[in-house]
């Protein structure tokens, strides 16, 4: 299950810290510590994921992700920066990276993101005329979006669906609030209260009311996960 | 060349305008009035004399005096007299007390008085000296035409010379005018930018002048800075107060969990720490989205959003965070017209208000999210509450930045909620205003529609 990741930051501690972290998450982790090596080592389609400083001296790392998008390399980029506003992030998004993470960032929210980044690289050019999500005894059916666990259907409001369906994509794996704020609400912005917790609960109880064993568990310190089995 | 200071050029300008205007007048005055009148008086007198001279030298002095007594008897505007050696006159109706000063000359004009006359008559003559000592003179008088041509034209001089005069009088008063108003516009500007900030440009007449309306603009521009000044030191004074206590509450957690031997305890104070440094991370977030939203960036995002629709998405996102706080959210959305907008901005700026709503305004059981339009080419974004709502006297201090009531200064926040929905709404060109709801508190995000023409 490790995966190669390329690592492009100059600050050494925080290369250091996000190396090792990655590393017990059982990634491989290459690390180049300036804008050129890592353009040159961005260009090998061998990485399953770059992630990338925006900060680098000399050098935007936004004009690597777009040298990658111009020379037709797919691999998915995850943009680090303590270039905060939404506007910053907006702008990194649009400049062809997938993902954006804010300096300073919790680790889990960083694990989270890779993981997920690295789920749809999978996904990527595969099963696109998916119909049908099974997460355990739980089945979404995507084109009449209709929700059944164990042939019991569950009434859900269109919000608590998308919810339920991004949840489902990832399921085994953690998805942190503020993903589910960009993914499900499209809101690149930190509410900086529990709005997103009451949205879950109401969730899980429609889900795992009645049920023995709960599906949507809460994992402290870093956000949701749907049981994968 | 060397640059005239623009007082003096203000005034050369208005000298030459003043001299132009009334050469301009003069010669059309002149130009209206002048036959040439004097032109034909001097070829008149120049054969007359040619005449008379030519007798002299074939007759002599006693042909040309007869000559001149009988041409005397019937011509009223002739003026001669033949002059001996001695400055006796010989013959002629000249009575000139001056004859030793007439010399041999060509036409001139002056004034001479005649036997007959009373008084000197304007004339043209010409002199003439013969060998042998004897001297002619000879002219005619001006008819009144021509005199009065004559007048009027000294007239004009005399106006030309003083028209100069009042012209450099007035050019210098105007320069020293406008001199003066610049001076003073200077003077207060000199003394802004050695940094009291407080002086101001005068203002004299009520501002209706040019001089005015710049003083008048200078003062609403310092005014601005003064107030931008103003809110950026209470800003780093705020900032740096503000992030004492926070970094305190940090220092102390660290201390305990490096002294504890409960590892319990430890990861409790360490969970803190970390909520504590997320806490300051989102208000820094916050404090450079609102220095953005001043400076105007973000404009080349914004998108036609439907006011309604934005209301609707918000009201949904915290429709069961509300239920959860015993709070029924209502929606009222009337006639919603389109604005130009960035949208993650607007949201945020909304979902501060409902947080601030469900916050403070919980006990009153009822927050209402509403569009409605608000006077010409306005709407208005509002959330409104049924709780103890803001007194009138202390609206100004929720809106400032790091501003907090002290009703609420034990409640979670940095006080910044309110300052980013006001960027917001003045980086789309509108304001937030808090109202009375009576009960509660009305906040209202007043934007401009968009006027475009509906996009297809």
């Amino acid at each position: 299950m490790g995966r190669k990741i390329l690592l492009i930051e100059d600050d050494a501690e925080t290369a250091g810290y996000i190396t090792k972290g990655l590393g017990e998450q059982g990634h491989v982790v290459d690390h180049a510590g300036d804008g050129r090596d890592g353009l040159f080592l961005a260009s090998d389609p061998g990485y399953d994921l770059v992630v990338l400083d925006r900060m680098l001296p000399g050098l935007d790392g936004l004009a690597i992700v777009r040298a990658m998008r111009a020379a037709g390399v797919p691999t998915p980029v995850l943009i680090l920066s303590a270039l905060a506003s939404l506007d910053q992030r907006i702008e990194g998004l649009d400049g062809g990276s997938d993902d954006y993470l804010v300096k300073p960032f919790a680790f889990s929210e960083l694990i989270a993101r890779v993981n997920a980044l690295l789920r749809r690289a999978d996904g990527r050019g595969g099963d696109a005329t998916e119909t049908r999500l099974v997460v355990g005894p739980l089945e979404i059916d995507l084109l009449g979006r209709v929700v059944r666990r164990e042939g019991r259907t569950i009434d859900l409001k269109p919000r608590e669906y998308s919810l339920l369906e991004y949840l489902a994509r990832n399921a085994g794996r953690v998805v942190t609030r503020t993903m589910l704020l960009e993914q499900v609400w499209d809101y690149h912005f930190d509410p900086g209260t529990n709005v997103i917790d009451v949205h879950v609960s109401r969730l899980r109880r429609k889900l795992d009311d009645g049920f023995e064993m709960p599906l949507l568990q809460t994992v402290r310190g870093a956000g949701y996960r749907l049981a994968a089995a | 060349m060397a640059r005239l200071p623009t007082t003096a050029r203000i005034a050369a300008l208005s000298i030459l305008l003043a001299l132009l205007s009334n050469l301009a007048l003069i010669g059309f005055i002149h130009f209206r009035t002048h036959d040439d009148a004097l032109g034909a008086l001097r070829q008149r007198v120049s054969e007359q004399a040619d005449v008379l001279a030519d007798l002299h030298a074939s007759g002599g002095r006693w042909a040309l005096a007869d000559a001149i007594n009988h041409a005397l008897r019937d011509d009223s505007t002739l003026i001669v007299a033949l002059v001996d050696g001695e400055g006796r006159v010989v013959a002629g109706n000249l009575v000139e007390t001056r004859l030793a000063d007439f010399h041999s000359s060509g036409f001139q004009t002056g004034e001479l008085r005649t036997r007959h006359g009373t008084r000197p008559k304007e004339s043209g003559f010409v002199v003439r000296t013969f060998p042998g000592g004897d001297m002619l003179v000879s002219g005619r008088s001006f008819d009144e035409r021509l005199t009065l041509q004559r007048t009027l034209e000294r007239s004009l001089f005399v106006a030309l010379a003083l028209s100069l005069l009042l012209g450099v009088a007035c050019g210098l008063l105007i320069a020293r005018y406008v001199g003066q108003r610049v001076g003073a516009i200077v003077d207060a500007v000199d003394e802004i930018g050695e940094g009291d900030l407080s002086r101001r440009a005068p203002v004299l007449g009520g501002g209706s002048d040019a001089f005015d309306r710049l003083s008048a603009r200078i003062n609403r521009m310092m005014d601005r800075i003064a107030a931008l000044m103003d809110e950026l030191r209470v800003i780093t004074d705020s900032l740096a107060h503000d992030l004492r206590s926070p970094v305190g509450r940090l220092r102390s957690r660290i201390e305990r969990a490096l002294a504890t031997e409960d590892d319990a305890l430890r990861d409790q104070l360490l969970a803190g720490v970390l909520e504590e440094a997320d806490a300051l991370t989102r208000m820094l977030t916050t404090v450079i989205e609102i220095s953005r939203s001043e400076a105007m960036a973000g404009r080349q995002r914004f998108a036609r959003i439907d006011p309604a629709a934005l209301v609707g998405e918000l009201a949904e996102m915290y429709e069961p965070l509300a239920e959860e706080a015993g709070v029924r959210l209502q929606v009222d959305v009337a006639s919603p017209q389109a604005i130009m907008g960035h949208r993650q901005l607007l949201a945020q700026a909304m979902s501060n208000l409902v947080d601030n709503a469900l916050l403070h305004g919980a006990s009153g059981g009822c927050v209402t999210l509403s569009t409605a339009p608000a006077g010409p080419g306005m709407v208005r974004l509002g959330v409104s509450d049924r709780g103890p709502g803001i007194a009138p006297a202390d609206h100004a201090e929720a809106l400032r930045r790091f501003g907090r009531l002290d009703s609420s200064r034990s409640a979670p926040g940095a006080g910044l909620g309110l300052a980013l929905a006001s960027a917001v709404a003045h980086l789309h060109g509108g304001r937030l205003e808090l109202d009375d709801a009576r009960p509660g508190l009305v906040a209202n995000i007043l934007l401009p529609l968009d006027t475009r023409p509906a996009a297809s």
